[in-house]
C-alpha cells in the first residue's frame, strides 16, 4: 500500500484558484464519502485550508490513483468549474508519493510548509481534518499512523526549536500593518467577522494593544456573544454590519460565506458616512468576504489571504536557522514512519512465506503417506515433526522480518528476503498455494517505485 | 554665508542622512540622533541668524536667498515642534537636505537680491518677509507630509510596505500634520500678504516685478484659500488634500522664488 498525496497551496496556486477548491467539513466529509467509493482508493483524509487543499490517500498503485485525484479536485471540489487558460487545474496541483508525500505532510503539520512559518493555526486544521476523515470513516490504519506521526512531528518541533517562539500570526501582521495607516492604536476601534479560532487569535492580539473597542459579529450571534465575553468586547448580528462599521476602522473578516458579504457600493456609502476616516480591512475567508473592488476605494486598505504572503517573505531568512532544526526532526520522523510503512509491508509476506512453507511440507507428507503404511500415531510423530522444523528453519527469518519495523534497511532486506524465497517466481515450490492467497505484491524501492519485474522470473 | 551657517548647514545635512539610515538598518537611536541633530541646527542657524546684525552693513533679509535660509529655519522647528507628538523620522530624513541647500544659496550667489524688487521702508517689509517666510514654511512641511503621504499609500495600496516597516511617518500622522501646517501656514501666508500689499508701492507698470510677484502670490493665495476650504469643510479626502497640497506649494514656490529666479 502507498500513500499518495495531490494538493494545492499558496505556493502554487494564488487565493482566487483556491477559493474554488476550498470546502468546509460538511463538504468535505461527504466528498471523501464519494473518494472512497472508487476501489483504488484506500483511506483518504482531505485538508483544506485558507492556504492548501490537499487530498491524501492509501492506494495500491499510484498511476491509477493520481488521475483519479485530479478528477476528484474537479468534480467533487471544484463543482464541475472547468478553469482554462492560465488557470488550468494542473498547473497548480502537485503529488507526492510514499516519502515524499510522508515528508510533506510533517511539513505542513511542523508549519515549516506555511505562508507564515510557525503559525499555529495549521496544527488545529489538520487536526480537524483528520476528525472529519475519522467520522467519515475514511481514515484507516495507515492514515492514522500518519496523521498521528505528523502530530507529534509538530510538537517536538515546537518544543525541539525556537521556530514557534516567533510567529508571525495574521492577528500580528494586521496590528503591524494597521500601525502604517494609524498612529495611535489606542484611539482605534477593530471589527471582527466571524467567531472561529483566526478571529480569536486576532482578538487576543488587538486586545494588547489596547483597542478603544472591540467588536465580534457574527451569523450566529450566540457564537459572537460567547467569543466578545472573553475579550470585553460587544457582540453583533450579521445584519448589522454596516451599522458598526461605520466607526470601526480595523476590520478583520474571516466567516464562511460563498459571496462576498462587503461589496464596493456599499463600503463607498459607509466611507462617505465616515466622512473619508480610512478603515483597514484584512480579509482571510476562502473564498474571499470582502469584494477585491474595495482596495480602490481611497480611503479603504484592503489585504487578502495572499498579500500577508510578503510577510511572510520578509521574515523568511531570520526563521531559515530555525526551519533549518525543524527540517531535521521531519527527517528524522519520515525514517521512522517509512520503517513502519516496510514493518507493515512485511506482514504480508511473512503470511505468504509461512503459507508456502505449510503448503510444501502438506504435499510432501501427503505424499509419503501415501506411499508408507503408518499408523495414525505416526502419522501424528511425522507431522508435528516436519511443523517443528518448519517452524525452527523459519524462526530466524521471520524474526528478521518482523523487527523491519522502524529500520531504513528493511525494505533491502525485505525484497532479498522475497527473492531468496522466491515469493514472486511462479516455478518456486509451494507457489501453487499463491491463487488461495491475496497475494502481496513486492514491495515499493525507497521512493516507493514498485519493481516487481526486477523480482518476478529470476 | 558665515561660519555658523555652515555649521548649521552640515548638521542639518548630517541629520538628514543619519534619519535616513536610521530608517533604513532600522536603528531607532540613529533616529533619535537625527532628531537632536536638527535641533542642535536649529540653535546653531539662530546664532547665525542673531550675527547677521552684527555686520556692516546690516544683511537685508529681505535677501530673497536669506529669506530662503529663514524659511527653511521655520519649517526645521514647525517639524521638531510635530515631532515630539507624531512619528515623523522620515520626514527628518527628507528636511535635512533641504535645509541644507537652502542655507547653500545664500553663498551660491546665483540668486537674486531682494534689494533689487522691493525696497526696504521700516518694519512693514521685515514683518512681510517674517510672516511669508514662516507661512512659506509651514505649508512646506504641510506640502512635504503630502508627498509622503502619496507616496506611503501608493505602498500600501500596492502591498509594499512590510518592506520598510513600521518605521515611517502613519498615514494618519502625515494627514494630520497636512492639516496643522496648512492651519498654521495659510493665516500666516495671509497676513505676509496682507503686510506685503502695504508695503510696495502699486506700480503703474503691471510687468514690474513687484507687480508679477504680488499678482502670482495673489494666485497662490488663491489656491491655498480653495484648499483650506475644501479641507475644513471635510470635502477632500486625505489623499486629495495631500495632492493638493503639494500641488499648491510647488505653485507657491514658483510665485515668490521662481517669478524672482526666472524673470
Amino acid at each position: 500500500m502507498k500513500i499518495l498525496l495531490v494538493g494545492m497551496s499558496h505556493r502554487t496556486a494564488p487565493v482566487e484558484v483556491r477559493e474554488r477548491y476550498a470546502v468546509g467539513s460538511e463538504k468535505a466529509i461527504a466528498a471523501l464519502g464519494k473518494l472512497l467509493e472508487h476501489p483504488e482508493i484506500g483511506e483518504g483524509v482531505l485538508i483544506s485550508t485558507c492556504n492548501r487543499v490537499e487530498v491524501v490517500v492509501t492506494t495500491e498503485e499510484c498511476g491509477e490513483a493520481d488521475p483519479l485525484l485530479r478528477r476528484f479536485f474537479h468534480t467533487q471540489l471544484g463543482g464541475q468549474v472547468e478553469p482554462s487558460g492560465a488557470d488550468a487545474l494542473d498547473e497548480h496541483l502537485y503529488a507526492y508519493s510514499d516519502r515524499e508525500a510522508i515528508r510533506h505532510v510533517f511539513r505542513v503539520a511542523a508549519s515549516i510548509d506555511s505562508m507564515v512559518v510557525g503559525e499555529p493555526q495549521i496544527l488545529g486544521q489538520m487536526k480537524e481534518a483528520y476528525r472529519n476523515a475519522a467520522e467519515s470513516r475514511s481514515c484507516g490504519p495507515i492514515l492514522s499512523r500518519l496523521f498521528q506521526r505528523a502530530f507529534a512531528t509538530a510538537k517536538r518541533v515546537k518544543n525541539e526549536t525556537r521556530i514557534a517562539e516567533r510567529p508571525v500570526s495574521v492577528a500580528r501582521v494586521a496590528v503591524d500593518l494597521a500601525s502604517q495607516i494609524f498612529e495611535n492604536l489606542a484611539e482605534k476601534k477593530a471589527l471582527m467577522i466571524g467567531a472561529g479560532e483566526m478571529i480569536e487569535m486576532a482578538l487576543f492580539a488587538l486586545q494588547r494593544e489596547g483597542l478603544a473597542g472591540l467588536r465580534v459579529i457574527n451569523r450566529t450571534p450566540a457564537k459572537a456573544e460567547a467569543l466578545a465575553a472573553q475579550f470585553e468586547a460587544s457582540a453583533h448580528g450579521l445584519d448589522q454590519l454596516d451599522e458598526v462599521l461605520l466607526d470601526s476602522d480595523i476590520v478583520l473578516s474571516c466567516i464562511a460565506a460563498e459571496e462576498p458579504i462587503l461589496g464596493a457600493d456599499a463600503m463607498s456609502s459607509v466611507l462617505k458616512l465616515r466622512r473619508n476616516r480610512p478603515v483597514f480591512l484584512i480579509d482571510i475567508g476562502v473564498p474571499r468576504n470582502i469584494a477585491a473592488e474595495v482596495d480602490g476605494l481611497d480611503n479603504a486598505y484592503l489585504y487578502d489571504i495572499d498579500d500577508l504572503q510578503e510577510v511572510a517573505a520578509s521574515n523568511e531568512e531570520e526563521r531559515h536557522r530555525e526551519s533549518l532544526g525543524a527540517e531535521r526532526i521531519v527527517l528524522e520522523e519520515e525514517e521512522r514512519l517509512a520503517g513502519w510503512m516496510v514493518g507493515l509491508g512485511a506482514v504480508p509476506t511473512i503470511r505468504h512465506l509461512r503459507a508456502r512453507a505449510e503448503f510444501v511440507r502438506e504435499r510432501e507428507i501427503r505424499r509419503l503417506f501415501s506411499r508408507v503404511d503408518l499408523s495414525q500415531e505416526q502419522r501424528k510423530g511425522v507431522d508435528a515433526l516436519t511443523r517443528a522444523i518448519i517452524n525452527k528453519i523459519l524462526h530466524s527469518p521471520l524474526a528478521r522480518l518482523r523487527a523491519l519495523d522502524e529500520h531504513e534497511e528493511g525494505l533491502a532486506v525485505l525484497k532479498e528476503a522475497r527473492a531468496l524465497f522466491g515469493l514472486d517466481d511462479p516455478n518456486a515450490p509451494g507457489a501453487e498455494v499463491d491463487s488461495e492467497l491475496a497475494l502481496p505484491e513486492a514491495p515499493p524501492d525507497s521512493l516507493g517505485r514498485s519493481d516487481s519485474s526486477e523480482n518476478g522470473n529470476s | 554665508m558665515n561660519g555658523f551657517q555652515q555649521v548649521a548647514a552640515a548638521i542639518y545635512l548630517a541629520s538628514g542622512l543619519g534619519a535616513l539610515l536610521g530608517l533604513a538598518l532600522p536603528a531607532i537611536r540613529l533616529r533619535h540622533a537625527a532628531a537632536w541633530g536638527l535641533s542642535l541646527g536649529v540653535v546653531i542657524q539662530a546664532v547665525a541668524l542673531a550675527q547677521l546684525h552684527t555686520q556692516d552693513p546690516v544683511p537685508s533679509l529681505a535677501d530673497l536667498p536669506y529669506a530662503i535660509s529663514f524659511t527653511a529655519w521655520i519649517a526645521v522647528i514647525a517639524l521638531l515642534m510635530l515631532m515630539w507628538r507624531f512619528r515623523l523620522a522620515g520626514l527628518a530624513a527628507a528636511i535635512g537636505p533641504i535645509a541644507f541647500l537652502a542655507l547653500l544659496l545664500p553663498s551660491l550667489g546665483s540668486l537674486p537680491g531682494g534689494e533689487s524688487a522691493l525696497s526696504e521702508s521700516g518694519p512693514v517689509p521685515h514683518a512681510h518677509v517674517l510672516l511669508s517666510a514662516a507661512g512659506l514654511g509651514l505649508l512646506g512641511i504641510s506640502g512635504l507630509s503630502g508627498a509622503f503621504y502619496l507616496l506611503e499609500h501608493r505602498w500600501i495600496k500596492k502591498k509594499r510596505v512590510l518592506h520598510l516597516g513600521s518605521m515611517l511617518p502613519s498615514l494618519e500622522a502625515l494627514d494630520r500634520v497636512n492639516v496643522a501646517t496648512l492651519a498654521m501656514g495659510f493665516p500666516l501666508l495671509t497676513l505676509g500678504l496682507i503686510t506685503g500689499s502695504l508695503w510696495i508701492e502699486v506700480d503703474a507698470d503691471p510687468l514690474s516685478m513687484s507687480a508679477r510677484h504680488a499678482h502670482w502670490t495673489l494666485i497662490a493665495w488663491g489656491i491655498y484659500a480653495g484648499l483650506a476650504a475644501a479641507r475644513f469643510m471635510g470635502r477632500q479626502s486625505a489623499r486629495q488634500a495631500a495632492a493638493t497640497a503639494v500641488g499648491g506649494f510647488v505653485f507657491l514656490l514658483f510665485a515668490v522664488v521662481g517669478v524672482e529666479v526666472l524673470t
